[in-house]
């Protein structure tokens, strides 16, 4: 063979093997009947759980593996950063794990993939089991299932910083209750702090609109609105904060963790948490802590956002009946309710919030706000559409920041940012 | 005793064995991705979905998609920021460093220093210093100049993080310029010393003459690094690439493109095939220029 054609022929190969991996998906290995016996091994992949609830995972496994002695449970552990990535590649790869600890948007692509199983057909008999908006938050716009347990749930209130809220001439005792306060005492601190003390931290995000009464989706679940005029009118309301310095200047490019740091650091006023954040504050902030000020989160609804987690099952499982009866023993109302006794979550389980665990005062601040949250969760929603990528979250962020820096009218950015969410979410 | 058939069929394999690990290596970490890669950019592959044969629609969407031509623009003035100041900072640092006096090692693993630094701690260290209320900004404001949000205004962002990439590489090039001078003949300088000429002079017409190719290897390599630069702006400017997005440059547009379990991985690839284009284009470039240096 000429060398020019055994070239040629070397490249055509090369070519066509890539290409060979780009066929369509097989459907192998797995069944969506979950009522054999339950044995065989399984892995389970939790979030970032093991550095801290280690000794509690372990004897869950071992319960299960009590209860059912012809199963045998590998737990797994990801680190939080990067864990969608590594979820794909898993996925993409054929090693997703048979149970695996997931979150509304992050079930949505699997489930879309083939990749989750059903539970409304495969363990349809659990349902009552758990609350009904939590049980919904993983069914999946344009699909018939549900596709996850859920497992915990938070929320969180506002914490406030009375000190500086004092020095800005507000009232520390009576922390914004609607949005107009909130605007108004956020110039306030500005202005008294020449500038220096912001009250907010971060730009509004999909929840922020969703909070505000801004209807996110169009009733068929087919395209994004929140361009209508609440939208813009929040987007006008932060520009103007943003202008007086009342949301930081670095909120542009700020994350949770930076705004949580400037919160402890004095920068910032205001800042939505967790009871889990209560200890951070007691240990890296004592003077923060002596001053923190606690109240609800502001809402235009009359419902708090809430943060869903959930346990999803492989439908390429080989042992469906043993993944699906664990998936539910974490999340059943029983082991719920011990890790939450551990951590402050809340169970997803119906009654449980109920609990005198989640009811009765004893006086402690974390007490406190685990009790308001209990109570704001039963009516909370999960804001946040399933359907709403982290492509399409980065869009709406660069356009808001566009408008906040006078680059394009609210409206505008609001408008592209909608734009291009539809044309994302029209791509799959 | 081996015949003549049998030797002449062993000299025919016996160098394909010896390369055949690093052949493997090369393949397989290098080639099939690169292939592949070239292949998903004609596809509308998702992570989780397999693509379908689009031609160069993605090529085409690049065209009109605004955050490409930021990301163009971004890793461009990369290059046109960091190179120069790559090409010469070293070399000064070098003839510094380069005099055997004692205490000299002290200082040259100093300037060393920075090129074993994680990126990350490095980078995370400099958003503390140039922080709203970082030590920067609080020098700044006692001397009365007033705080300077050099990461929250987009030009000022991506300067900072030109300082970073410019302050972590200075030692690593500064080692190579040190090889070279050691080549540099003594009696070239002293020859031009005893004709007069001053220390600038000889600089200009005896140090940089003689080191010359190696100004063209370090222009080459740091043109290529600063084009696919990801680190630096990605921990300063954050995820999402700076206000608005503003200071995204093309690598950081691939990764998020791509990753993730909605990644657009064929328009990802198309990213990356551009990517590769124009590093081929900066390469040829630079060795064209020295090519008519020389002539």
């Amino acid at each position: 063979m000429p060398k020019s054609r055994r070239t040629l022929a070397a490249a055509a190969v090369a070519l066509i093997l890539p290409l060979s991996a780009c066929g369509s998906g097989d459907d192998d290995g797995g069944t969506q009947d979950a009522s054999g016996k339950v044995e065989g091994d399984i892995t389970f992949q939790t979030w970032n759980l093991r550095a801290n609830f280690k000794p509690y995972f372990e004897d869950l496994i071992a319960g299960f593996e009590h209860k059912y002695p012809g199963a045998h449970v590998k737990w797994v552990d990801q680190p939080a950063e990067g864990y969608p990535d590594k979820l794909s590649a898993d996925a993409a790869g054929g090693t997703l794990p048979d149970v695996v600890n997931v979150s509304p948007d992050l079930v949505a692509p699997l489930a879309r993939a083939g990749l989750a199983l059903d539970l409304d057909k495969a363990a349809a008999s659990f349902k009552s089991a758990y609350l009904p908006g939590a049980w919904a938050s993983h069914q999946i716009p344009g699909t018939s299932g549900t596709y996850a347990f859920p497992w915990y749930l938070n929320t969180g209130p506002l914490f406030y910083n009375k000190a500086l809220f004092q020095k800005a001439g507000l009232d520390p005792d009576q922390p914004p209750k609607t949005y107009d306060d909130l605007f108004a005492d956020a110039l306030q601190m500005a202005r008294k702090s020449d500038g220096k003390v912001a009250t907010l931290a971060n730009v509004p995000t999909i929840e922020d609109f969703g909070r505000y009464g801004v209807p996110l989706m169009n009733k068929e679940g087919t395209g994004f609105a929140f361009n209508d005029a609440k939208g813009v009118e929040l987007l006008t309301e932060y520009k103007r904060l943003y202008d007086a310095k009342a949301l930081d200047p670095q909120a542009l490019t700020a994350t949770p963790e930076s705004s949580g740091k400037k919160f402890l650091t004095g920068a910032v006023a205001m800042n939505p948490g967790s009871a889990l954040d209560l200890g951070n504050f007691k240990k890296n902030a004592p003077g923060l802590y002596k001053n923190i000020g606690i109240t609800d989160q502001i809402t235009s609804t009359g419902h708090a956002n809430m943060y869903v987690m959930g346990v999803m099952v492989n439908s390429r499982t080989e042992h469906t009946p043993a993944a699906v009866a664990f998936a539910h023993f974490v999340t059943d109302a029983q082991h719920q309710m011990s890790f939450a006794r551990k951590v402050a979550i809340f169970p997803s389980t119906a009654g449980s919030l109920d609990d005198p665990y989640f009811t009765e005062e004893d006086g402690t601040d974390e007490t406190r706000v685990r009790i308001a949250a209990a109570k704001s969760l039963k009516n909370a929603v999960n804001y946040t559409p399933v359907l709403f990528s982290d492509q399409m979250k980065t869009a709406l962020r660069n356009e808001v920041a566009k408008a906040l820096q006078g680059k394009e009218s609210p409206k505008e950015a609001l408008d592209n940012a909608v734009e291009t969410a539809d044309r994302l979410l029209r791509q799959g | 005793m081996a015949t003549p058939l049998r030797i002449k069929r062993q000299r025919l394999f016996s160098p394909w064995l010896f390369a055949a690990p690093g052949l493997l290596v090369t393949g397989t970490f290098v080639l099939y991705p690169f292939v592949s890669t070239l292949v998903n950019s004609l596809t509308d592959r998702r992570t989780l979905l397999p693509g379908h044969f689009v031609g160069l629609a993605n090529f085409r969407e690049l065209l009109h998609d605004d955050m490409f031509w930021t990301g163009l623009r971004n890793s461009s003035l990369y290059v046109l920021g960091v190179v120069p100041a790559l090409v010469v900072l070293p070399l000064l640092l070098a003839l510094l460093v380069q005099k055997n006096i004692p205490g000299i090692t002290f200082f040259r693993s100093a300037f060393y220093t920075p090129v074993v630094a994680s990126i990350v701690v490095v980078g995370l260290i400099w958003v503390w210093l140039l922080d709203e209320r970082g030590l920067v900004n609080s020098l700044l404001e006692t001397v009365g100049i007033g705080r300077v949000g050099f990461l929250s205004d987009q030009w000022l962002l991506l300067l900072s993080a030109m300082a970073v990439t410019v302050w972590k590489g200075l030692g690593y090039y500064m080692i190579i310029y040190l090889a070279a001078l050691a080549n540099v003949p003594r009696e070239l300088h002293e020859a031009a010393a005893v004709d007069g000429a001053g220390p600038v002079r000889r600089f200009l017409s005896v140090t940089v003459p003689a080191v010359r190719s190696t100004m063209v290897l370090v222009a080459a390599l740091s043109s290529v690094a600063a084009f696919k630069v990801f680190s630096e702006v990605y921990l300063m400017a954050g995820p999402s690439g700076g206000p608005a997005g503003e200071d995204t440059t093309l690598v950081m547009l691939v990764q998020r493109t791509g990753t993730g379990l909605t990644g657009r991985v064929g328009y990802a690839s198309a990213l990356s095939v551009v990517v590769f284009a124009v590093t081929v284009v900066l390469m040829l470039l630079v060795l064209r220029a020295d090519r008519r240096e020389e002539t």
